[in-house]
């Protein structure tokens, strides 16, 4: 090796190295990313004591990570770099041709079971009505879409102890686009069904497709399992909105105190979150008051979790009133606020995937 | 810290280049005293006085061992009180929890998790976090004094350049481990060319590709592998596909590493020997452990084995020796009968072959003799990776006939990971070296700096996106 080149190399390795770390200095850090959908760790305050449990020094290092320069590059050459060695799993979500599957993994039993008995619990404890709605995720209705021999837990048994068929409704419709393709969420059109399935299991007449016209409200969605995987070159979702603003009034309790919100929160759509547009995503209450129906339709209380929100605006259509609980944000008993609003009809509703792992079911006992 | 993080790389690496290339050549070694203890100390920083602690310690005994050269039974007692202390200082942080747990099992005798000393000083007895790397530095001191006492070495009279032996970041923590007198002469004096710099900023990046694309990519399977185990659906093919996956782990994330040090040592002046020689190309089992971690084996080879007699007391003693010395290497990899277990699994091998398969070798196609190597050593990768001896053992039932040959979610892992395995098999072999050596020296010099802009973007990818990345050294 000549001098020349031996200097040239090292320049090369020091230049690589230093520009990155000069390029990190001077990017200004960035409060939340949009792509991830999370908030970035931020440069933490020094302390001895921070210093010494070594807090501190990890924090650095998170910092370090989630600022460095062309963060969202980086993530998609990784997993590009992973489907050139024929990779199909990237962080936890199965690439299946133009589709991301999130996989599901074997959950603890005994939580399952827990959550299962605080629900019928719940039952003891009011007097509406009380049935649970279990919504199969994607790797269960598309399971064919899977690689093979892919792993993924098997949701059937769990589905088994749902009072609405959410797992045969979808099933029956496993052709069409009822999930999103780069989203862990159903699709407007999956929501549809799942209604249906609803209405059916508490005797509700049904709805028909015919009646709606949906509305393209974005075909820009990329959505959690796009963030997830770090598969970046799949074509974007659709979001469809079908049902019509009119006649519906929606009160939202995202600070604490009622406020006049809407069904759909047209700023969502603008940003990476777009599924949030369906009533404004996570919130501790929310009701929908349907002016068009008579009071007799009865009062429904659904305990949310995300998927809800695509599928309330359908259920607006049948019952006088729709109320959606969040048990992560919203403290009080349930039972008390079933009894106090006059609720007919409680339906604890929940996707397999947020069901096996919940921790707050327990609040439905109180 | 660790070399296959975002803040070493573009953090630490850079910063520490700077500064001490920018200082003058005599200050030169206090940097790196500086830098190494601020390396040290990012992941525990109240474990900095263990390092000055065995600093101080070894530094007094290389002093008094020189000075009562006279006395040999006075420099012999010296040599004795430093190798006694780095036992001391290795058997409380990394065996202590160990030895008390089985001195319970055996005595019933249990020892408190605290010791409160007058004055209201309260001294941890169990349950300490193991200082990192202390199987490493420890050795590494131990040989100085003995090195100094054998004349393999000069007393170190400046407190400062034996400091920078003792810390120097490169090898700290995971080696390999460098012998005093292998680096005695370049901390007085070693020359920092730019050719020197340029050949170890390419090992190193040999290295990094080594751990983050290689070695955590497979490890990802043996982890699968052994939920599989747990779940109760592990296969025969899974089973081996998963000893398989752990040994192309420890091997591509230990030599990766081992090259990195290197790497970095040389870019600071240093040359540090050779840890690895391609080991899974080994025809014997004696002779993989002459290509395996060589630095670790050289080392009980020379202050224990040889120490001991070696070979020349007879076979009882030789068997004797055999048997100190592999319990001692098993033990040594962590505080675990597993480990014990896996040395002396190694220690019947090599027994084997020296006195029993030596003339049925010799006549077997080299294409069995090494299929018979890789089985053994994969086997024990299994007895070494399971600490749980009861897991291990329904795990290599499972490789021996004890499960159904093959499930669909194998077929899913093979397709997943079978550019992984070729890669793997052939970065085991010379090929690479063999093909590289036969390029011209143009093309040489074009693919260099493009080999290595590819490996670092690839490896700077897969840890910007947080995926798996261990660190296996933990517990050694």
């Amino acid at each position: 090796m000549t001098k020349a080149y031996g200097r040239f190399l090292t320049a090369f390795f020091c230049a690589f190295l230093g520009g990155l770390l000069v390029w990190h200095i001077l990017l200004p850090d960035r409060a939340q990313s949009e792509t991830e959908n999370r908030t970035l760790a931020q440069l933490p305050s020094f302390s001895w004591e921070s210093l010494k449990d070594g807090s501190y020094t990890e924090a650095v290092e998170a910092y370090f990570a989630d600022q460095f320069p062309l963060r969202d590059g980086w993530t998609g050459l990784k997993a590009r770099a992973e489907q050139l060695i024929g990779k199909s799993a990237f962080n936890g979500v199965y690439l299946c041709g133009d589709t991301l599957i999130s996989q599901v993994e074997t959950p603890d039993t005994e939580l399952v079971g827990k959550n299962l008995g605080y629900v019928r619990r719940l039952a003891e404890n009011t007097g509406a009505r009380v049935t649970l709605g279990l919504i199969p995720s994607a790797a269960e209705v598309w399971k064919d879409k899977l690689p093979a021999g892919a792993e993924s837990w098997d949701q059937t048994a769990l589905l088994a102890e749902s009072d609405i068929g959410f797992g045969e409704a979808l099933s029956a419709h496993a052709g069409e686009d009822i999930f999103y393709r780069t989203d862990h969420h159903w699709t407007t059109l999956g929501a549809f069904y799942g209604a249906n399935a609803l209405l059916e299991a508490l005797g509700k007449e049904s709805l028909k497709a015919e009646d709606f016209t949906p509305e393209t409200a974005s075909a820009n969605f990329s959505g959690t399992l796009y963030s997830q995987s770090g598969v970046h070159w799949l074509t974007p979702d659709t979001v469809e909105f079908w049902v019509p603003e009119e006649g519906l009034a929606v009160t939202s309790w995202r600070n604490g105190k009622p406020e006049e919100a809407a069904l759909y929160d047209r700023a969502y759509l603008e940003k990476k979150d777009k599924y949030s547009a369906f009533l404004g995503g996570n919130q501790p209450l929310c009701v929908i008051k349907n002016e068009n129906v008579s009071a007799d339709a009865g009062k429904l209380l659904l305990i949310r979790d995300s998927y809800s929100d695509a599928l309330a605006p359908f259920l607006a259509r049948r019952f006088s009133e729709v109320h959606l609980l969040d048990l992560r944000y919203y403290r009080a008993p349930a039972a008390r606020y079933a009894a106090e609003n006059g609720i007919d009809d409680i339906c604890v509703l929940y996707s397999v995937q947020n069901f096996i792992s919940d921790r707050n079911l327990v609040l439905l006992t109180q | 810290m660790i070399f296959s993080s975002l803040t070493f790389l573009f953090a630490f690496l850079p910063l520490t280049l700077a500064v001490y290339f920018l200082t003058p050549l005599r200050w030169r070694n206090l940097v790196l005293l500086l830098v190494s203890l601020f390396f040290y100390g990012w992941g525990e920083p109240v474990y900095i006085t263990i390092m000055f602690l065995s600093i101080l310690i070894d530094y007094t005994h290389g002093l008094l061992v020189e000075k009562y050269r006279a006395d040999d039974r006075k420099a012999r007692w010296f040599v004795g009180q430093s190798v006694v202390f780095n036992l001391l200082l290795l058997g409380f942080f990394k065996y202590g929890d160990f030895l008390a747990d089985n001195l319970f099992l055996l005595t019933g005798v249990s020892i408190p998790a605290s010791l409160t000393l007058p004055f209201g000083v309260n001294v941890p007895l169990r349950g300490i976090p193991l200082p990192i790397g202390i199987s490493f530095f420890t050795f590494q001191t131990m040989s100085y004094t003995i090195d100094v006492y054998r004349r393999d070495a000069p007393v170190q009279r400046n407190i400062v350049n034996f400091g920078a032996f003792v810390t120097m970041f490169p090898q700290l923590i995971a080696g390999p481990i460098v012998k005093y007198k292998t680096v005695a002469a370049e901390l007085e004096r070693r020359a920092h060319t730019a050719e020197q710099f340029a050949l170890g900023a390419r090992r190193f990046c040999v290295g990094l590709a080594k751990k983050v694309l290689l070695a955590n990519s497979i490890g990802a399977l043996w982890e699968t592998c052994l939920a599989a185990q747990g779940a109760g659906t592990l296969t025969l093919a899974g089973g081996w596909m998963g000893l398989l996956a752990f040994g192309f782990q420890i091997y591509f994330d230990f030599s990766g590493y081992s090259d990195m040090a290197i790497g970095l040592g040389r870019i600071f002046g240093f040359r540090f020997n050779e840890n690895f020689d391609y080991p899974y190309l080994a025809v014997s089992v004696t002779e993989f452990w002459r290509r395996w971690h060589m630095s670790l084996t050289s080392w009980f080879r020379e202050y224990l084995y040889i120490p001991l007699g070696g070979n020349r007391g007879g076979t009882a003693r030789t068997l004797r020796n055999i048997l100190i010395v592999w319990f001692c290497t098993g033990f040594w990899h962590g505080a675990s009968w597993n480990f014990v277990l896996w040395g002396l699994y190694f220690a019947a091998w090599l027994i084997l072959e020296k006195y029993v398969f030596r003339a049925v070798l010799e006549k077997t196609p080299a294409a069995v003799k090494h299929s018979y190597t890789l089985i053994v050593v994969f086997v024990g990768w299994g007895i070494f990776a399971m600490e749980d001896l009861s897991v291990c053992g329904r795990y290599l039932a499972a490789c021996f006939g004890g499960a159904p040959l093959w499930s669909a979610a194998d077929g899913y892992r093979l397709r997943s990971y079978a550019v992984t395995f070729l890669a793997l098999i052939l970065a085991s072999t010379t090929l690479g070296k063999r093909c590289w050596e036969r390029l011209p020296d143009r093309a040489q010099k074009v693919l260099t700096p493009v080999l290595m802009a590819l490996g670092l973007v690839v490896c700077t990818a897969y840890l910007v996106d947080g995926s798996y990345n261990p660190f296996l050294y933990f517990r050694f």
